[in-house]
């Protein structure tokens, strides 16, 4: 219980300015749907003549623009990057920053086991990221609220917002077991920059053959905006697929971390 | 009885050294010295105790537990202190120490405000501005504040300056008069010479010698000096024991290992205008347990 509060005092900052960042861009994205949707027509003419590749890229789907949820899911996708680069940061450094901040040793020498340990810091990392969903969605939903213009449907609405939450578990186990796979990780941003763009632009550049198979290879394809507006759920493979990375990577982390050599400075 | 017990512990790195087939035991109650130069294995042989890196081969217990499967249980009894301390750097003195007492389940505030007293440590300042000296002293608090039957000290004074370094050493032997069992790595000889009872010496990753300071020093040689009104023949000491004497002048010189009396009698048999006898200390014994093989 100490190491799962001392982390989680450790990631409070970061995490309270990644939480305003979303919801300042929400805000700013949604303030711009009441003008957008009195000109809805005319845009989406516009847009209708960017090739389709690119319109999935940016997470445009023509169909559904107009309503809120539809416009919702343009910028959710640039939310969805960022939160999983915040993800990312976060499964990065929980083992990594013991070593790079040379703490290993006092946390070690305590009478804890190293599954204590990863579990506490993983429950903190948890923590930090639900409470930034949960933040995120009432401020996104009450911003929803103000602009629309017709009804609409609240849990869709949820529905797309807590695909950031998946994405962001994807890749915090991802971060996790690299960083528990590296000897000694000099800059976490050094990491989970690249491999969250390199996923975001695999999915961007596999969407356009619109093969079904290819969406397995990147977190970001695992949730269409499309199919949730549609079936009010979740594909079922796909939430399956998440879990087992989630599951396997969590799992091989404490395989790993219970072996490793902490060695000295 | 044995504290630590280290039986045929080896770790290897890839096909760098790291230590093989050390043994020693550790007594309950007694101050044991661990010494040898930087890179012998010292720290590898520590970190293996507290688990913190895993033998390749060999075991070792504490307080007669596997000091691997067991670990967490051991280091509730487990105080150590490392050569460099590194601690959460936008921590205060105080909620680091708190939150290290926090791992045992006791109330150590007490003690806390005792031996920061001792250590004259400022509790309310951040970690991050503290100097080096001062952060060793915060890792001897946080070392020493759960009241640990085992002490382990990996090359624990540097950075202290001279007046800390002597009360962190009686705050040392306070803790031992109260029960507590001591391994102190060093490379410093003299304080080695000054707290404990017996050493282990290492030498590239293998234990030289296990010996009581003690004994260590009987069993080894003495230094004469003797001056005398003209130099002397070179052939009057030559009896078994004497190594590497050396006429200049009117001073004669030679190591002496062996019954004292024999050359004692040889030296009453002359005339001398003075005489130095000296102990080696401890620095001469441990060049000469690494020379000896170099």
């Amino acid at each position: 219980m100490n190491i799962f509060l001392h982390e989680l005092k450790a990631y409070r900052n970061s995490t309270i300015i990644w939480t305003i960042s979303y919801i300042a861009l929400i805000v700013i994205f949604l303030s711009m749907y009441s003008s957008f949707s009195q000109d809805a027509e005319g845009l989406v003419k516009i847009l209708g003549n960017y090739p389709e590749a690119i319109r999935n890229a940016f997470g445009i789907n023509i169909d559904n623009l107009v309503s809120i949820e539809g416009f919702y899911s343009f910028p959710l996708s640039f939310i969805t990057l960022c939160a999983a680069i915040q993800a990312m940061n976060l499964g990065t450094s929980i083992v990594s920053k013991e070593v790079r901040e040379k703490t290993a040793d006092f946390l070690l020498t305590k009478p804890v086991t190293r599954s204590q340990i990863l579990t506490a810091k993983l429950l903190g990392a948890f923590v930090s990221l639900v409470m930034t969903n949960i933040l995120y969605f009432a401020g996104a939903s009450l911003m929803a609220f103000q602009v629309k213009t017709d009804d609409f449907s609240l849990k869709i609405f949820f529905l797309l917002s807590l695909t950031i939450f998946f994405v962001q578990l994807i890749f915090m186990a991802l971060g996790i077991i690299i960083s528990v796979m590296v000897k000694k990780l000099k800059m976490v941003l050094a990491v989970s920059l690249p491999v969250v763009f390199a996923f975001y632009f695999v999915g961007a550049f596999f969407d356009t053959t619109g093969e079904e198979v290819k969406r397995y290879f990147t977190p970001f394809k695992y949730f269409d905006t499309a199919y949730i507006m549609k079936h009010a759920g979740y594909e079922a493979s796909f939430l399956i697929a998440g879990a087992v990375i989630i599951f396997l990577a969590i799992g091989a982390s404490y395989f790993v971390y219970a072996r490793k050599d902490i060695h000295a400075v | 009885m044995n504290v630590i017990e280290i039986n045929n512990l080896t770790k290897t790195y890839g096909k760098a050294r790291g230590i093989s087939d050390v043994s020693f035991n550790v007594e309950e109650g007694e101050i044991f010295g661990f010494i040898g130069p930087n890179g012998a294995g010292k720290s590898t042989t520590i970190r293996t105790l507290l688990s913190l890196i895993y033998p390749t081969s060999g075991s070792a217990t504490i307080f007669g537990k596997d000091c691997i499967k067991d670990a967490p249980e051991i280091k509730k009894h487990i105080g150590y202190l490392p050569s460099e301390v590194f601690y959460y750097d936008n921590m205060k003195v105080k909620d680091l120490l708190k939150y290290s007492a926090s791992f045992y389940k006791k109330d150590c505030s007490q003690r806390i405000k005792e031996l920061a007293e001792i250590m004259d440590l400022d509790l309310n300042k951040k970690i991050d501005d503290l100097s080096l000296g001062n952060k060793k002293k915060v890792g001897i608090v946080q070392g020493l504040l759960h009241s640990p039957k085992l002490i382990i000290l990996d090359e624990p004074t540097s950075g202290l300056d001279p007046l800390m370094q002597q009360k962190f050493f009686e705050l040392l032997e306070e803790e031992n008069k109260k029960g507590a069992t001591i391994l102190f790595s060093s490379h410093i000889l003299t304080e080695v010479q000054r707290l404990c009872n017996r050493v282990a010496i290492i030498k590239e990753g293998k234990i030289v010698t296990v010996e009581k300071i003690s004994t260590l020093k009987e069993n080894t040689y003495k230094k004469f000096k003797i001056e005398t009104k003209a130099p002397l023949d070179p052939n009057y000491f030559n009896i078994t024991g004497v190594n590497k004497l050396e006429v200049k002048d009117n001073i004669t010189s030679f190591l002496y290992r062996g019954n004292i009396n024999l050359v004692m009698k040889k030296i009453a048999e002359m005339e001398i205008v003075n005489l130095w006898i000296e102990e080696p200390d401890l620095e001469e014994i441990f060049m000469h347990y690494y020379e000896k093989e170099a």
